[in-house]
């Protein structure tokens, strides 16, 4: 596939993605515009010709041409802007879909994105990159409507069409040079409106931690005066704008004046019909708006270049794993197996998990079991580590991503739960029959989140199970990793969000379900740790002991300081 | 439960009241306002006078005579205007701040049982999404609104001044344009509504996977996921196009209005001239009258849709402002004894479920420390609110010192007990603000010590900028176990009489919970404290120990008692130190 790595580039294949729907609703916008010219235009003609000469065909004929003239602006707008609106949604729709794609790519990127800016790619920078099209579409647009109002002018009366011509420009240039005052002035505005904003959500949010503290009072102040504050900027802001609206209004207003004295000068001078001093005038006034698009254009097309930059940035991420394509060979005997491994703060760390066996890891620096949990679920790419990691005794990178995730499935220390049925949760495959689910479910003590609500397992769940307390989607989410029954399971803190009762029947749960496969948990759970086959400890990246919880216990002072508390 | 929604008519009376409340302001601003529109009515009239008398043979003195009148309205518009457009905004904004604080503060203070009832969802979407299309409306379009609004109506003034059959002819164009808007706006309603759905839909969709994206690796979902976002993007933008195509239609009646009153406008004129009862210059002033109005009303039609969500969100802002007042505390409360907690007979169930608490009697000393301890549905969370006066019991009653908390009001309650909940929310903001939220009064020394107290401040120090660090939403990120030391912070400085903790060290993972253990004990010291037991040390250093199961007390007593007793909780006990005996 190619990849469109600059930010030209990737606003270029936009316009070719769509060039036949582009040309046809560009032509169209044109169109419209060249008509808008044309109203004063015939106001003009229709005074000058039908009303001041009492002529009644010429009104008949007038009425007939108004009315094609209104239709061609209509259906020439609405063509128009639903070919490049269709242009924009669509084209929109592909690279929010491409980045995702991009994004979820199980080889992973090594873009260093965070979740947070990965999200503001996928959606507000694939909106502004089509923006595009709007600012090329708008801009040739208003390019027409200039050309065809500057014939007009200079068809009714040179000097008028020059000087016209050179006001125009000359005024909205001029009233643009307030323009960084206002921007800046908006945004100053915009920022304490934003914030205010974000206090009242923040606050109201957290609405349950003020009243535990009584603090309601409090923040309702602290609310007020960011209000207060924002409104401080809101009115300098409104003066600001105040000023440049009554400047505007006066300065288009002298502009008239001396466009209106000039043509009626001129009109006595009989140079001028009335209806061309009419036209001339309407086609003044309306000349500014092609002027101040062009301005507004090249904000556009900042906008979509910056954007794209940022999309064409993702999609051209390397890859971060490069995995093999062997299938996944016979089961060994032992599942997995760890050589001298070292990655990040593990030093050297040898490891074997046996078919059939539930093995516990305690680590006393959280690091290292972050690191080995990544090590295990094949998320590190092969030239980071040294030593061999295997998979029933063949090295990981060499076997297909899809097969290895089938023989080992690592639940993220972070529990993330996602929008749906509980069931669809639990079952994020779509398939299992419902006694293993049962089982899952029980064995991961969460009946009760089942039973709470009168839907059962189809009671839906918010994106990221908000819905839920933290200790219900910590079970939920061992229930799926359970239902999943995966030969090789990795739990990493399976129970810290649950009471001790429960945690004990976790403890049982796990041992009774997972006998036949093979569990690696990585926990200081004493409740855990008791109902394991093995503990392996952890300690500055290195395996210090190994024997049964119970042997630990009582022959290892350390470990009973640190996992006994 | 659901938040109450103003009427219409209660909105209206509701924004009445605070313009009236600004009588000198709103007068003039109107004033200002109507006489900038009046102005710009002046140019059109005499460019019609101009052709008249050119038609008359004018002189080129009267040319410039006319030049210079409508050069003199646009400076004395021009002033008016900017005057105006300062004084609307000036006058909407404060009302605007003045309805955004209070709705805030009454959302700050609904009463305990309408948030456990509603949730918080909706009462941050008032606060937030609503208050933002309310404040978008008026800052960004409000001073255009009023403004097109004004022009409108005056030009109509400014037609009939010129003749009343030439002003019937524009406004015939009036039915067109209700007509469309009437047409347009019930079925554009829910197609819009429905875009702002399939949007957020797309949205979760999008957050799901990526927020989601080291589980959906995990589970092989990625192909799931990718065709879970490739739907709902489709499918927002089937729906999006729809809206823009009956946009679009819809601004074909607009055109169509358009052209009816230029028409009716010139053929009314050209008949009147020929009539001999008006002149070419009055048809021109009034065509080009009808010409300047198709941008005001098309700033109105188009951002209808913008005025009436503006309507609907200041409809609910108004709802939250309705809401009762908290009650301030009585002036004769009555004193607490002391600061001992009794529950006394406690039943509870939600609306219509099974009983989650059955007869549970318990006194707390003042200054006793007791742990709550049972399997998850046990019903701790619920016991430990109705402790905290955040619930109420179906039955039964909770004695502060005596006396009953419902005698306190629920001000006075939240003074004397502090509940840390199982919701863990850091504000944003600098540190210190969030700690001294527990007490407004408090000196940056008080919170330090506060800081200290639960020794947190040897990693508050390394922050990047110690107490003054943002934290929270958009600044520096906290760790789950910082932010519940943080929320411990609070009750230090808070200083109530009553903690109740549930679920204090629940999230702390195994590492810093011994630590959070340690926290909780220094700033609970000395309080009469009730805790929900995330781990069994909290109640082997407890005073005493409760066993809740299926909502009734199983077993009471001092963690050695209970050991010496032999029932669940001396396995329980056993089976967490590793003495070999296996729960259940």
């Amino acid at each position: 596939m190619e990849e469109p790595l600059t930010a030209n580039g990737l606003l270029r294949r936009t316009l070719r993605r769509h060039r036949g729907r582009l040309v046809a609703g560009v032509l169209l916008l044109c169109a419209h515009q060249g008509a808008e010219v044309a109203v004063p235009v015939a106001i003009g003609v229709i005074i000058d010709r039908a009303v001041a000469t009492g002529d009644a065909t010429a009104i008949a004929l007038s009425v007939l041409a108004l009315a094609g003239l209104f239709t061609c602006l209509s259906l020439a707008w609405r063509g128009g802007a639903r070919l490049t609106t269709t242009a924009i949604e669509r084209e929109t729709h592909r690279i929010r879909v491409e980045i995702a794609q991009r994004a979820l790519d199980p080889r992973g990127h090594t873009g260093g994105l965070r979740d947070g800016e990965l999200l503001s790619v996928a959606s507000s920078d694939a909106e502004n990159t089509t923006v595009i099209v709007r600012a090329c579409g708008v801009t040739l647009a208003a390019t027409t409507a200039l050309v065809a109002a500057a014939a007009a002018l200079l068809v009714i009366d040179v000097p008028l069409g020059v000087g016209v011509l050179i006001g125009v420009p000359l005024i909205v240039l001029g009233l643009q040079r307030l323009a960084p005052l206002l921007t800046r002035r908006g945004e100053e505005q915009q920022a304490a409106l934003a914030d205010t904003g974000a206090l009242a959500t923040d606050l109201v949010s957290g609405l349950r931690v003020l009243r535990g503290i009584g603090a309601q009072h409090t923040a309702a102040q602290r609310y007020a005066a960011a209000s207060e504050r924002a409104l401080d900027a809101t009115l300098r802001t409104a003066t600001a704008k105040g000023v440049h609206r009554g400047l505007t209004s006066t300065v288009n207003g002298l502009f008239l004046a001396a466009v209106a004295g000039f043509a009626g000068w001129r009109a006595v001078d009989g140079a001028l019909s009335v209806g061309e001093l009419v036209a001339v005038v309407g086609l003044a006034q309306f000349i500014a708006e092609p002027v101040q698009t062009f301005g507004f254009c090249v904000q556009m097309y900042a906008i979509a270049k910056a954007s794209a930059g940022r999309v064409a940035a993702l999609l051209g991420t390397p890859l971060r794993l490069t995995p093999g394509d062997r299938s996944a060979p016979a089961a060994a005997d032992v599942r997995v197996r760890l050589d001298g491994v070292s990655y990040r703060t593990l030093d050297a760390v040898s490891l074997r998990a046996r078919a059939g066996e539930l093995l516990g890891v305690v680590a006393y620096d959280p690091r290292d079991a972050d690191a080995l949990r990544l090590l295990l679920a094949g998320r590190v790419p092969r030239a980071d580590y040294a030593g061999v990691v295997a998979l029933d005794d063949v090295p990981t990178q060499e076997l297909n991503l899809d097969e290895s995730r089938r023989v080992v499935l690592a639940e993220p220390h972070r529990t993330r739960l996602f929008e749906g049925s509980l069931r669809e949760n639990l079952l994020p495959g779509g398939d299992g029959p419902d006694g293993q689910l049962a089982g899952a479910i029980r064995a991961a003590a969460a009946d009760d989140v089942v039973d709470a609500h009168p839907d059962g397992l189809e009671h839906r769940l918010d994106e990221g199970g908000t819905n839920l307390s933290g200790g219900q989607r910590q079970r939920i989410a061992l229930a799926r990793a359970l239902a999943a029954d995966p030969p090789v399971l990795v739990l990493h803190d399976p129970t810290t969000a649950v009471d001790p009762v429960t945690e004990g029947l976790i403890a049982d749960g796990i041992a009774r379900l997972r006998r036949d496969r093979s569990t690696i948990v990585i926990t200081s759970s004493p409740m855990l740790l008791d109902r394991v086959d093995r503990v392996v400890v952890l300690d500055g990246g290195r395996v210090v002991a190994e024997g049964t919880h119970a042997d630990l216990v009582d022959g290892d002072r350390r470990y009973r300081e640190l996992v006994l508390r | 439960m659901k938040l109450p929604v103003a009427t219409a008519r209660q909105t209206w009376t509701a924004l009445g009241a605070e313009f009236r409340r600004l009588p000198v302001r709103t007068g003039a601003a109107f004033v200002t306002v109507v006489a900038a529109s009046a102005a710009g009515l002046v140019a059109p009239w005499v460019l019609g006078r101009m052709v008249d008398d050119i038609a008359r043979g004018a002189s080129h003195r009267q040319i410039v005579h006319a030049a210079l009148i409508v050069a003199g309205a646009a400076a004395v518009g021009g002033l008016l205007t900017a005057l105006g457009s300062v004084l609307v905004a000036r006058l909407g904004e404060t009302v605007l701040a003045r309805v955004r604080e209070r709705v805030v503060d009454r959302a700050l203070h609904v009463p305990s049982a309408v948030v456990e009832k509603a949730g918080t969802g909706d009462l941050v979407a008032r606060a937030g999404d609503d208050v933002a299309v309310v404040t978008r409306a008026i800052t960004t379009t409000g001073p255009d609104m009023v403004g097109a609004v004004l022009t409108v109506v005056l030009t109509a003034f400014g037609l009939l001044a010129l003749d009343w059959r030439l002003c019937l002819a524009g406004l015939a164009a009036g039915p067109v344009y209700v007509f469309a808007l009437r047409s347009y706006l019930p079925r554009s309603a829910p197609l819009y509504a429905r875009q702002r759905e399939v949007t957020s839909e797309r949205t979760q969709a999008l957050v799901g996977a990526l927020r989601g994206v080291e589980t959906v690796h995990a589970y092989r979902l990625e192909g799931t996921q990718l065709r879970l976002v490739t739907e709902r993007s489709q499918a927002a933008v089937d729906v999006v196009l729809r809206v823009l195509r009956m946009f679009f239609r819809f601004t074909s009646w607009i055109s169509r209005a358009e052209f009816l009153g230029l028409s009716l406008v010139l053929v009314t004129g050209f008949l009147l001239v020929q009539a001999g009862q008006t002149t070419v210059g009055a048809t021109t002033a009034a065509a080009l009258y009808f010409h300047r109005l198709f941008n005001p009303i098309g700033l109105l039609v188009f951002e209808f849709d913008t005025i009436q969500q503006a309507g609907a969100s200041l409809a609910r802002l108004v709802g939250v402002t309705r809401l009762a007042a908290p009650a301030e505390p009585a002036p004769d409360a009555p004193v607490p004894a002391d600061t001992g907690l009794d529950l006394a007979g406690l039943h509870y169930r939600y609306d219509g479920g099974p009983p989650v608490l059955r007869d549970v009697t318990l006194r707390i000393a003042p200054g006793e420390r007791v742990a709550l301890v049972g399997a998850s549905g046990a019903g701790k969370t619920t016991l430990a609110g109705i402790a905290g006066g955040i619930l109420a019991a179906t039955d039964g009653s909770v004695r502060l010192g005596g006396v009953d908390l419902s005698a306190f009001g629920e001000r006075e309650v939240r003074r004397r007990i502090c509940v840390v909940s199982q919701e863990v929310h850091v504000f944003a903001g600098t540190l210190l603000d969030d700690v001294r939220l527990a007490r407004a009064t408090a000196t940056e020394e008080e919170a330090v010590a506060a800081l200290d107290r639960v020794g947190a401040l040897g990693w508050v120090r390394a922050l990047p900028d110690g107490v003054h660090t943002h934290v929270g939403e958009g600044g520096h990120e906290l760790t789950a176990a910082q932010a519940q030391h943080l929320a411990l912070a609070r009750l230090v400085l808070m200083d109530p009489d009553v903690a109740i903790l549930d679920e204090a060290t629940a999230e702390a993972g195994s590492a810093g919970a011994r630590e959070l253990e340690r926290a909780a004990a220094a700033a609970t010291a000395g309080r009469t404290t009730l805790v929900v037991a995330h781990r069994l040390t909290q109640a082997a250093g407890a005073d005493r120990v409760v066993l809740l199961d299926h909502g009734a007390i199983a077993e009471v007593g001092t963690h050695e008692e209970l050991l010496d007793a032999g029932g669940f909780y001396s396995r329980l006990w056993h089976g967490w130190t590793a003495a070999g005996t296996r729960v259940r």
